[in-house]
């Protein structure tokens, strides 16, 4: 949908802080240009709501805020700092950011109060959601999965981890939330709106995609696509934040590993993999009758080499419902599955070294380990390349995975001399 | 036998004439030549020096095939970039053009190059050769490019993807010249082009490696040009079909 439609800050605040300012943006998606010389700030305080027609751009200019799309032009601030350009420069906000997208983001297997816990470690937070979940009547759900809840209920849980970011923290934040009520039933809607309202009071700053009433009557700004006008909003008790300081280190890594061992989808892909290259090679190879070292070496490599070709388990969960895009949003780096490789690597290569080498060889185990670690991260390099991709799932993929043949016959020559 | 380019209602800029198969046909038939020359008139090679000795007129097709690829990749790169940094339609055709004219010449060299490995080697394929492995990933790009440009539907987030994989892919295109010259497993170093030390090739057999190359050039040129043209007509197809369907 080609839609162009130029908007600008017509806050009469001039003393908030600017949370966000979009400079001359332009964004192309499909084969039309969506944004074109587009202008935006949100200070503290400042709820604006964008609606039009579907297709208009709504949704592009939420996610153009979040860098989530390349820009042709222009230049993206949070807190006055720049974290997108047309240059490719992405760099991370300086604040936590909310965001609910128009698909939720979620990963069906995480439980309800793990997922947003997550969400509370990205702002550095620790946070009791009783009673959060509980106005939006989930607290009898925490415990259970996400691909357990019913759509609503989902809803409910992708825009509470959008919400989360500012209800932690009395200094100002960005929230950006896309359709936030679609799908929600009465008593969640009004404690949505009765939150942005507490907490745009409190200092927070919305975007907002709707084109629900309730929505629309919270708003201080509405955008219709070709004109903003102002709106004087009931009146809220700001919110106060009781969240306390709580860092967590190597999250990516924790997030990934916890996907991995409540879905088992390591062992489901990277593991069977292994499991079928070595069950095959013993099917058919006698390795006493085998001289050759750099052959038996190449035999043991093989399995923890396959099962890096399987790529990166935890990109494959994040496929799901658009998770992946709501971590690029969030982090630089993406949760990944490095303590499964590396378990993984180590289990198959030493159980090659004992098949095919009568015992295993520690140096030629920690090889292996290492192969299967860096043959999934150039797939997963490969993969992340090609998300920007309308169907990122269509394309030939392993077409290049050849590429990493000849290294693995070159590690597998040194190995057999070690 | 002009090129006319006119210029449509939308600024849409399309060729006519017959240029393109007039290129197409006379390199087919100078093909045609090459190989007729190659397997009829030009000297055979000693039979101490090969173990089938036969199978090296092979090289007739192979060599200017090979040759036509690395210009399909160039185009391949120049249109990536035109596109990647330019946003120039233009750009984007000559990606389309350079893709599929390298595949299907990349296909002809790998082909043949099996043909003449099993023959001589003993084996159609060796890992450990650089060449071989590094022109066999160009021509698996070439494959990805065009099986993956089928699979998604037109726009700037396809182009953009594919022209990246387009830039950083042609680093294969010197690492494959250059293999020879660094390490000889299979390969021969160059004998056309050798530098100071002169080529080792009879002038009989370098005219008919000539004649291939010059006839492979205008071949992929003429496939390119068509190629273009039909990237363009489908172009505008789609851009019928949504003012039909009430679009842009």
């Amino acid at each position: 949908m080609n839609g162009r439609f130029d908007g600008s800050s017509q806050s009469g605040d001039i003393m908030a802080e600017s949370l966000l300012r979009l400079e001359d943006i332009e964004v192309r998606r499909g084969k039309g240009v969506v944004l074109s010389q587009f202008n935006l700030e949100v200070h503290a305080g400042d709820v604006l709501v964008l609606h039009g027609e579907n297709g208009s751009g709504k949704s592009t200019v939420i996610e153009t805020c979040a860098r989530l799309l390349s820009l042709e032009n222009g230049r993206v601030f949070h807190h006055g700092k720049r974290v997108l350009d047309s240059e490719g420069r992405r760099t991370s906000p300086p604040e936590a950011f909310g965001l609910t997208l128009q698909k939720n983001g979620l990963v069906g297997d995480e439980t309800v109060e793990n997922h947003l816990k997550t969400v509370c470690f990205l702002s550095e937070k620790s946070f009791d959601l009783t009673e959060i979940l509980a106005s939006y009547g989930l607290d009898h759900r925490r415990h259970d999965r996400i691909a357990q809840l019913s759509g609503g209920q989902m809803r409910k849980v992708a825009v509470l981890a959008g919400l989360l970011p500012a209800l932690l923290t009395n200094e100002p934040r960005l929230i950006l939330l896309d359709e936030p009520a679609t799908g929600l039933d009465e008593k969640a809607l009004e404690s949505l709106v009765n939150h942005i309202g507490q907490l745009s009071t409190a200092g927070h700053g919305f975007i907002v995609a709707s084109h629900n009433s309730k929505i629309l009557e919270c708003a201080t700004r509405i955008h219709n696509l070709k004109t903003e006008k102002s709106n004087v909003p009931n009146t809220h008790e700001p919110w106060k934040s009781t969240a306390t300081q709580h860092s967590t280190s190597l999250l990516s890594a924790r997030v990934g590993f916890r996907y991995l061992t409540s879905t088992q989808a390591a062992i489901a892909r990277n593991g069977l993999t292994a499991l079928l290259v070595l069950g095959t090679l013993m099917g058919f190879v006698d390795p006493s009758s085998i001289e050759n070292r750099s052959l038996l070496v190449g035999f043991v490599l093989a399995a923890p080499f396959a099962a890096g070709l399987a790529g990166d388990p935890v990109l494959y969960i994040m496929r799901e419902g658009r998770a992946v895009d709501w971590w690029r949003a969030q982090v630089q780096r993406l949760p990944s599955s490095d303590v499964h490789s590396l378990t993984i690597g180590f289990v198959f290569t030493a159980i090659g070294c004992i098949v095919f080498l009568d015992g295993v060889d520690w140096r030629i185990t920690a090889l292996g380990t290492l192969m299967h670690w860096v043959t999934m991260n150039c797939v997963r390099f490969i993969e992340l390349s090609t998300l920007r991709l309308v169907r990122p799932n269509a394309v030939f993929l392993r077409l290049l995975l050849p590429i990493l043949i000849l290294p693995w016959a070159l590690v597998t020559d040194f190995a057999a001399g070690l | 036998m002009s090129t006319q380019v006119q210029e449509g209602e939308e600024g849409v800029i399309y060729m006519r004439g017959r240029v393109a198969e007039v290129l197409l046909g006379a390199g087919f038939f100078g093909i045609m030549a090459t190989l007729f020359l190659g397997f009829h008139w030009a000297p055979s090679v000693s039979i101490n020096a090969f173990e089938s000795p036969a199978a090296q007129r092979i090289f007739y097709w192979h060599v200017p095939s090979a040759w036509a690829a690395f210009i399909a990749f160039g185009v391949l790169f120049v249109g990536s970039a035109l596109w990647f940094f330019k946003r120039s339609a233009f750009g984007w055709r000559l990606h389309v053009a350079g893709t599929e004219a390298g595949l299907a010449c990349g296909l002809m060299t790998v082909w043949s190059g099996c043909v003449w490995g099993a023959a001589e080697w003993g084996t159609p394929w060796d890992w450990t050769d650089v060449r071989l492995n590094t022109f066999g990933l160009l021509t698996l790009l070439a494959l990805f490019l065009v099986l993956g440009r089928q699979s998604q539907p037109d726009g700037v987030e396809t182009r953009d993807t594919f022209s990246t994989f387009g830039l950083y892919g042609f680093v294969l295109v010197p690492l494959t010249y250059m293999a020879t010259r660094i390490w000889q497993i299979r390969h021969p170093g160059p004998v056309v082009a050798a530098g100071d030390s002169g080529g080792s090739l009879e002038s009989s057999m370098a005219l008919v490696l000539m004649i291939g190359a010059l006839s492979f050039t205008l071949f992929i040129v003429g496939h390119m040009l068509i190629s273009m043209r039909i990237t363009q007509l489908e172009q505008r197809l789609e851009q019928v079909q949504n003012s039909l369907d009430g679009g842009i």
